[in-house]
């Protein structure tokens, strides 16, 4: 009896976990290989034919490209731009750095569907701020439509989304900094290091776990994100900004066609593991060291 | 005079990051003549808290915040509960296969949720829980338990062994060394787990989306993404049914930041 206490406790969490993210990631994996339909459920097997019609689809291509970009080049910003603030941060000015801390970690905060509604009436083409602002300067006109054109909508949204994600690395780098051995800075001034020096000396080499495991957890996030897109743009126009989850919806519960969404979401699901691995292999490696 | 001018830069980008913010509430103050208007003017004398009250006249903005409050509560409550009993198992206990469930719970939190929502949606239409208040309950718990069992395993293993083991000394069951010595140390812990728990619930959008079909029982993220692309001619209520939304997290995080963060950092640099 005293044995399976341990495992006691742990069966109302399992029993979620198994029921609601494993069971159905197993039958959708069953779905993808089948032949279903919305109404009348699942008919027989399909094979490989639902993977087929994704891979010869070439708005499959053009989202998986989409997707990249906007995980890898939005990450990698909302990295730069986070460490830029913990800099900041980090000179230690006294009472303004915690006000100024905490109204930086706001877009942090606010539901990515607000943050959605809040860029996009911000880039509204006749009554938003930034188009006024962009003709004042005479950089664009007023009535440029930022989300309408196909050139510039998925940009706007990587936008949107690194403005929610800085903080979070912001917050990261910040501890990541504040637990760099001052002894470093010390020796390195005597030594007469300039600052830049410094920093890429001292503080960068100090920072590169924190910066792996960022970058592959916001990768993985935004590969994954839904909220911004939908919300700002569904994808549109003209698919310029449609991305892999929503293209998920889009198949299953707009063209009703399950066994090609099932199949996107396991071509989804097998990306994602692979840089899950990458993370897991990421964080043990720093651990030994 | 480094000093001065740091602190403007700071604030200066201050107010360029809260820009969005900024102009929704702008926004959510002006009557929609004022709105639609080219150039756009951040004060008007015109500005009122009408839109705040016409939002939940015109659109159902009472019951949306009634579903949302129903149904991050409830997934709190549940998180919290088998959450704190995992996360007790896997802090208090050595038992083969430890590893292997950590493993299961760590992996499921990377799971992208388009992976899993098409048998999702046919499980619960199936069930008889597709767009009730039960079954977005029971699938936010699911969404949420991997990340709380691991912040919480986190606060747990602060917590010295030696006073949990006087306790077990003294008499106390394995439970009620739990309930009576552990929990109450870890209080400020579980009080920022549960802050996330309820932010994850309120703020979580694509679930609820998909999950949910009627006004009556769809959450305020569901409400403010559908209407963005529907109702573009009342941006003013929008403006304010946004930052209404907003003002419970921002209170809930300012509240407990600190412990918040100290969490996070702790359980990621383990």
């Amino acid at each position: 009896m005293k044995k399976a206490t341990p495992y006691l406790l742990l069966v109302p969490a399992l029993l979620f976990t198994v029921f609601i993210l494993l069971y159905p990631l197993v039958q959708n994996l069953i779905n993808s290989f089948s032949d279903v339909s919305m109404i009348t459920g699942r008919s027989g097997w399909a094979g490989l034919r639902n993977y087929g019609h994704i891979f010869e689809d070439s708005l499959f291509w053009s989202s998986f490209r989409n997707t990249s970009v906007y995980a890898v080049v939005g990450t990698v910003l909302a990295l730069v731009i986070g460490l830029g603030f913990a800099l900041l941060l980090n000179l230690k000015l006294g009472k303004i750095n915690t006000i100024m801390g905490c109204l930086y970690t706001i877009p942090w905060v606010i539901s990515p569907v607000v943050a959605g509604f809040a860029w996009k009436w911000l880039l509204n083409d006749n009554f938003g701020v930034v188009n006024y602002w962009l003709a004042y300067l005479g950089v664009a006109k007023v009535g440029t439509t930022w989300l309408g054109n196909p050139g510039t909508a998925l940009f706007c949204v990587m936008l949107a989304r690194i403005w929610q994600f800085y903080p979070f690395a912001m917050v990261m780098f910040l501890a990541g900094l504040q637990s760099i051995p001052q002894e470093q800075y010390e020796a390195a001034a005597v030594d007469g290091a300039t600052m830049i020096r410094r920093f890429f000396y001292i503080t960068l080499p100090n920072l590169k776990t924190v910066s792996s495991v960022l970058l592959v957890l916001g990768v993985i996030w935004s590969f994954n994100d839904f909220n911004m897109v939908f919300v700002m743009t569904r994808g549109g126009p003209m698919n310029s900004s449609m991305v892999l989850p929503v293209l998920v919806r889009e198949f299953s519960f707009v063209h009703f066609d399950l066994g090609k969404g099932s199949a996107l979401s396991i071509v989804i699901f097998a990306l994602l593991t692979t840089l899950s691995f990458l993370y897991l292999k990421t964080v043990s490696r720093e651990e030994t060291l | 005079m480094k000093k001065v001018l740091i602190s403007t830069l700071m604030i200066v980008l201050a107010l360029l990051v809260l820009l969005p913010v900024l102009w929704t509430v702008s926004t959510s103050l002006k009557p929609l003549s004022e709105v639609n208007r080219c150039p756009p003017q951040w004060v008007s004398p015109t500005m009122s808290l009408k839109p705040y009250s016409d939002m939940f006249f015109y659109l159902p903005f009472s019951t949306y915040t009634l579903n949302s409050l129903i149904v991050a509560s409830s997934s709190t409550i549940l998180t919290l509960l088998f959450g704190s009993l995992a996360a007790f198992s896997f802090s208090r206990f050595t038992f083969a296969g430890k590893r292997i469930f950590l493993l299961i719970f760590l992996l499921s939190q990377m799971l992208p949720g388009a992976s899993v929502i098409i048998p999702l949606f046919q499980l619960l239409q199936k069930v008889g829980l597709y767009d009730t208040y039960c079954g977005l309950i029971l699938v936010h718990t699911a969404v949420l338990l991997p990340f709380v069992i691991w912040l919480l395993y986190g606060f747990f293993q602060t917590i010295p062994r030696e006073i949990e083991d006087a306790a077990l000394i003294d008499g106390c069951s394995r439970m009620t060394a739990l309930r009576k010595v552990i929990l109450p140390l870890a209080l400020p812990g579980i009080g920022a787990t549960a802050l996330f728990s309820f932010l994850g619930s309120w703020n979580e959008f694509f679930f609820a989306l998909i999950l949910t079909s009627s006004d009556s029982t769809r959450t305020i993220p569901v409400g403010i993404g559908l209407f963005v692309g529907e109702y573009l001619d009342v941006w003013n209520q929008m403006a304010a049914a946004a930052i209404l939304f907003s003002i419970p997290p921002l209170i809930l995080f300012t509240l407990t930041r600190k412990t918040f963060i100290k969490g996070l950092v702790a359980g990621a640099s383990k």
